[in-house]
């Protein structure tokens, strides 16, 4: 049996430790663009940047893992195309790499807005080590940076660079920060928060144009660069982080495509297979079904992508098993010594939605559940995050909680009261 | 993790404080959950350096020996001292007061001569003027607290009842001078002393004769000669009666001296002018616990211009949350180290207007002197005034009122009865009214504040049988309304009936819970015109939320009284089932008396009704 | 035959000997009052559920969701032991909290350990014979033993249930 994956990070190396328990024979092959032997965590690229990590703190495997787990790797060559029929996937060194199963881990790319100037110089992306490189040593020579998005990348980038000494202005296109993970009222904490520390937030506009060195001065008369706003306002700026959100990384498959359904993201049942035979996909790529909404959805997550990636290996395995439970919106963040942790759905969007909420600011806590008959839909844990897991459980096991629902927002609701409810 | 105040005021307050990021008592409770079983179940002993030492079972004795029969009695006379202390303190102070304002140094007079005369009388002193009479009953009391433990208390001898004094003086209960019992129980409960759990027993029983006799009825009484004695009036309770405009005084705590000398001289034009020149329209001395209850039940005479009863020990923080108290004097105990925290977050001024009680990071004290009385109360209005300049906006009052009836006790009674007893009697043998119950004590964050014993009063009342409140039990009900009249319609038929004859409520506010010694004197009274003991009549106790050590003083004294004596929370007594059985069962047949420990109201008022029939059926009524 | 820390909550009476035991045993000097002065957390909690107390600790689950959640490598369950611990393990905790929103007992708190904040949880008291906390015991409500198959197969089905 020959496996092959093609990614490295999360999913990836969870399908490759889960393949070597379950099969100590048969080859595995990893296919990754990136030069990095070790499977490194983007999630921390942001602490990489600010200098509180280094390379090997990014790792979150061995150095030896792939040895260890006796594993081909084909790094810094692209898989450029799958041939369905002859089982063979097509690399960008014009090498074929044949395969029993193949699992697709290729996880997501920085979305690039169609804006003029995106390509200029000091403009980054940041998903890869790759990039991070080159925005750790930028920050060295610039003064000013402003990041473009204000989700959960930007946030984190913008402390993270601000961290670097340098000054930080996120724009965020949307009416407010982390519109996804939070309602209005966190992200007014968090933007307040940030302003205090002196990151400069602005929300409801975009960004017109980069307009790069020379540029600027012939247009202003002065040295500098920097970027038009939508509303006519000028930024300088010296670099220029692109944080305006993911998309599943399908270009592999948009030019040939064996017949692989996608969606926003590849299609995959609760196997993690994809509408072709012996394609599996797990991880960011993936589009996988929601158990709270009951559709289907991205969710591009660690633990959510760890937990596919072993689901598919014990499929390509033959230890047929199915994805249980799992919610695409989870997310646990720290901004300035405040940790939160959203999970589902943190806003009454029904009729029937019941919001319980304490928020206290002077002590900056804001612990907000949201219930629809009788079941936690969502919750959102500002500067106390206690129970966050236990109600998190809750949330996924859709289990009737009426009866203990004074406790819900308590801090020391324990697994004791749910049991004994 | 959600408990709740029975009262709405409370309960808005403690929103408020968790709005505001600070931690209250109801915080501070969640955060000590769970708390040890050793403890609250008495068997843990710090006595010594090789403890501490916990009785588990695989360990049945501590290093020195000690069972958990004698670590169990010894650590619960170790509280009844704390309580006959504090007690002895109160009446110390009393007694001081009332000898120097004989002598004329004092802003007080004398409150009730009559009563003065008759317990001059009773006790032998003869003396041909007021101030003479006052001088040396003083100077009895003084040296009956001081006298020797072998010298048996005059008090105990006049005012108990004949068959009591048989059956203590059999068991050699009849106790000595009062610092002396403490010093004697306090040494027995030194390591590797006495370790026989039956004699230290018997000990609480003998300090709870020392204490009720002395620590109550001889407060009570030199209270009444002092200030006067109460007299049934109307009361205003509840977070709803501060007024905003006013430089509002807390008066908390336990001992009126100091609290009457404010009251009156607020009521000067002098200390008026003074707060109208600072932008307040006057002065109000709102009152608080058990300080409150003693100016409330004497606003007819010596506390005339009493503002109104704010609430009970377990509301003091939301008390000085509405912003609105400029001042909390506080004398002697029950004021908590957390009161510090929700002062700072506003503006109000705690003072101890006590020698014994400093509390952490307060730095004014005006130690109440008899001598100096007038110019304290003064000094410590003017600190109001000033403070009260300090007051900010953020000032929130509940709206929540009450009215009620306070100031009963055996003299208004028979007041109220035209001069006998006779009437209540006759409802109580006819069973209209199946007989009484002193629901008394403090209030607790375990029960819910108040919840517990606001249930009972009610399935009380509800039976036919007369409630009696004191101390921060009477605060919960004036803030329900229970001491209001038209509260008779929650009574069973008979009670009702008599209540709305009466134009009295079903629940008789005695005070406060010093007034505890008010009770005694009224089962006294009873038992004497009925000629029976007082264990034989249809009356029991109940301290439904019973707190800290003073209270258990109270409870043993119930029980040496020979009354059923119910507790809400559990005494940290069950370690030990000799303790526990002794205390349950065994004293019964000592002192008639005895504890029962019963959690759900319902069911305690069941047994309560359940002993009082048995009673009833005793004395053929 | 692997061991693991049984809970008989029914005789806990809330000492909480085991947290104090438990704190002492996590640092060098194994001192109690050092524990309590320094403030080492405790790895397993009492909690009072309706006036009863009930110990927790993390259960060291075949499938664990913490370790799933871990983006810093950290968490890791040692194949040998069974132990679910994140330090010591070759990966620093960066305390990105993904531990504390999916451990569905809610046996993983914050601490801070030299500046930073990180997740702190029952290591299993590697190196001992018996866990602290069973040792300080001292009502017998925790017990430390080989689980038995019908205990075994609860955990896991519990586990299972739970986890994802």
């Amino acid at each position: 049996m020959k496996y092959v994956i093609i990614g490295s990070s999360a999913a990836g190396s969870s399908a490759v430790e889960t393949l070597r328990k379950l099969d100590k024979e048969s080859t595995i092959t990893v296919i990754s663009e990136e030069a990095n032997l070790r499977p490194y965590s983007r999630c921390l690229l942001s602490d990489y940047i600010a200098g509180e990590i280094e390379e090997d703190g990014l790792a979150f495997k061995s150095a030896d893992f792939f040895e260890k787990h006796n594993v081909e790797t084909i790094f810094s060559v692209r898989a450029v195309r799958i041939d369905g029929e002859a089982k063979e996937v097509h690399l960008s060194n014009n090498e074929k790499v044949p395969y029993d199963k193949l699992l697709l881990a290729t996880g997501s790319v920085n979305f690039v807005p169609p804006i003029k100037g995106v390509d200029s110089k000091g403009v980054f992306g940041l998903r890869s080590l790759e990039e991070a490189r080159q925005i750790r040593n930028y920050t060295q020579k610039v003064r000013r940076a402003l990041v473009l998005g204000g989700g959960l990348v930007g946030c984190e980038t913008a402390y993270a660079l601000y961290r670097t000494g340098i000054e930080v202005t996120v724009v965020e296109m949307a009416s407010r920060l982390l519109p996804v993970q939070m309602d209005e009222r966190a992200s007014e904490i968090l933007k307040s928060d940030m302003e205090c520390e002196g990151i400069r937030v602005i929300t409801g506009i975009g960004v017109q144009e980069i307009i790069p060195t020379g540029f600027w001065a012939r247009l202003f008369g002065k040295p500098g660069k920097g970027v038009q706003l939508t509303n006519g306002e000028r930024l300088k700026a010296d670099m220029i982080v692109l944080a305006a959100g993911t998309r599943p990384a399908v270009g592999l498959l948009q030019e040939h495509n064996p017949g692989i359904q996608i969606n926003h993201g590849i299609l995959v049942n609760k196997k993690m297979e994809t509408t072709y035979p012996d394609i599996y996909a797990a991880g960011d790529v993936a589009e996988s079904i929601d158990t709270l909404t009951g559709k289907r959805s991205l969710s591009p997550i660690w633990p959510n992508a760890i937990i596919q990636g072993k689901v598919a290996a014990s499929c390509m395995a033959g230890r047929p098993v199915d994805l249980a439970q799992q919610i695409a919106m989870q997310n646990a963040c720290e901004f300035r010594e405040v940790p939160t942790i959203s999970i589902g759905q943190v806003e009454a969007t029904e009729k029937e939605d019941q919001v319980l909420e304490t928020y206290r600011p002077q002590e900056r806590i804001y612990r907000k559940i949201v219930l629809r008959h009788g079941k936690v839909r969502g919750l959102l844990f500002m500067g106390d995050i206690r129970g966050a897991g236990l109600i998190g459980s809750l949330i996924r096991t859709q289990r009737d909680v009426t009866s203990i629902k004074e406790l819900l927002l308590h801090p020391e609701i324990s697994w004791a009261h749910v049991a004994d409810q | 993790m959600t408990r709740r105040s029975a009262h709405a005021s409370t309960n808005q307050m403690l929103e408020r404080t968790r709005d505001m990021g600070l931690k209250t008592i109801f915080d501070r409770y969640d955060a000590q959950q769970p708390q040890c079983g050793f403890g609250m179940q008495g068997v843990c002993c710090q006595l010594c350096s090789h403890g501490p030492c916990r009785i588990t079972p695989k360990s049945p004795r501590a290093i020195c020996g000690a069972t958990a029969d004698t670590i169990v009695a010894r650590n619960f006379l170790k509280l009844e001292v704390h309580g006959a202390a504090a007690y002895s303190h109160h009446l110390e102070e009393v007694a001081k007061t009332l000898k120097a304002t004989a002598e004329g140094k004092t802003p007080f007079t004398i409150g009730d001569e009559g009563k003065l005369k008759e317990v001059c009388k009773a006790v032998g002193i003869k003396g041909n003027s007021t101030k003479e009479l006052a001088i040396a009953l003083s100077d009895v009391i003084l040296n009956e607290l001081r006298k020797g433990s072998d010298d048996p208390l005059a008090l105990v001898k006049i005012f108990a009842p004949k068959t009591r004094l048989e059956a203590w003086e059999k068991l050699g209960l009849i106790p000595g001078g009062v610092h002396s019992e403490i010093r004697d129980a306090l040494t027995k409960t030194m390591s590797n002393i006495t370790t026989d759990p039956v004699d230290l027993l018997l000990t609480t029983l003998r300090l709870a004769i020392a204490t009720g006799y002395m620590g109550l009825v001889g407060t009570i009484t030199l209270q009444d000669i002092l200030l006067g004695t109460p007299q049934i009036s109307e009361a205003n309770a509840d977070l709803g009666e501060i007024d905003p405009k006013k430089v509002n005084i807390l008066a908390h705590g336990h001992v009126p001296l100091m609290a009457t000398a404010v009251l009156q001289a607020a009521q000067t034009p002098e200390m008026i002018k003074l707060a109208k020149a600072a932008g307040a329209e006057g002065i109000d001395v709102l009152g608080s616990m058990c300080t409150g209850q003693e100016l409330l039940q004497r606003s007819g005479h010596s506390a005339k211009g009493m503002g109104a009863q704010m609430g009970n020990w377990l509301a003091q923080e939301y008390i000085v949350a509405t912003g609105a108290i400029d001042l909390v004097m506080m004398d002697m105990n029950c004021s908590i180290p957390g009161l510090k925290e929700v002062a700072d977050r506003f503006h109000t001024e705690l003072v101890s207007v006590d020698s014994i009680l400093r509390m952490a990071g307060v730095d004014k004290n005006v130690d109440y002197a008899p001598e100096k009385a007038a110019e304290q109360a003064k000094e410590l209005i003017t600190m109001a005034i000033e403070t009260y300049k300090k007051r900010g906006n953020d000032i929130v009052i509940p709206k929540n009122k009450a009215k009620g009836v306070v100031g009963f006790g055996v003299e208004s009674i028979l007041g109220a009865l035209g001069g006998s007893l006779d009437p209540l009697l006759d409802v109580i043998k006819k069973g209209l009214i199946k007989g009484a119950v002193a629901v008394v004590g403090c209030t607790n964050n375990r029960n819910g504040h108040d919840s517990a014993g606001l249930q009972l009063m009610e399935e009380l009342i509800k039976k036919d049988i007369l409630v009696i409140s004191a101390g921060c039990m009477s605060s919960a009900a004036q803030i329900e309304g229970m001491q209001d009249p038209v509260s008779a319609a929650k009574a069973g038929p008979g009670l009702r009936a008599v209540c709305e004859k009466l134009s009295i409520p079903p629940v008789l506010s005695f005070g406060s819970c010093v007034d505890i010694g008010r009770i005694g004197v009224l089962v006294t009274a009873l038992a004497d015109a009925l000629n029976v003991d007082p264990s034989q009549l249809p009356v029991a106790a109940s301290a439904p939320e019973y707190l800290e050590q003073k209270a258990v003083a109270d409870g043993v004294f119930a029980v040496a009284f020979g009354l059923l004596t119910h507790l809400g929370p559990v005494p940290p007594v069950t370690g030990s089932p000799l303790v526990t059985q002794i205390l349950t069962q065994d004293v019964e047949g000592l002192t008639g008396g005895k504890v029962l420990v019963e959690l759900d109201m319902v069911k305690a008022a069941d047994a309560i009704e359940a002993h009082i029939m048995t009673k009833r059926q005793g004395l053929g009524i | 035959m692997r061991k693991e820390v049984m809970i008989d909550a029914s005789k806990c009476n809330g000492c909480l000997s085991c947290t104090v035991a438990c704190s002492a045993a996590h640092i060098p000097s194994g001192d109690p009052l050092e524990a309590l002065l320094t403030g080492e957390p405790s790895r397993i909690a009492v909690y009072s559920v309706h006036g009863k107390a009930v110990p927790i600790t993390c259960r060291h689950c075949d499938e664990p969701a913490c370790v799933n959640a871990c983006m810093a490598g950290a968490m890791q369950k040692n194949a040998e032991s069974g132990r679910v611990k994140n330090e010591n393990t070759g990966h620093d905790c960066i305390g990105c909290w993904m531990c504390v929103m999916a451990c569905p007992y809610g046996v993983i708190n914050q601490r801070e350990k030299e500046g930073r904040s990180v997740a702190v949880k029952c290591d299993g008291c590697v190196g001992r014979s018996v866990p602290a906390c069973v040792e300080s015991c001292p009502n017998g409500a925790l017990t430390y033993g080989p689980v038995n198959e019908y205990a075994e197969t609860k955990q896991r089905q519990a586990a299972a249930s739970q986890v994802a």
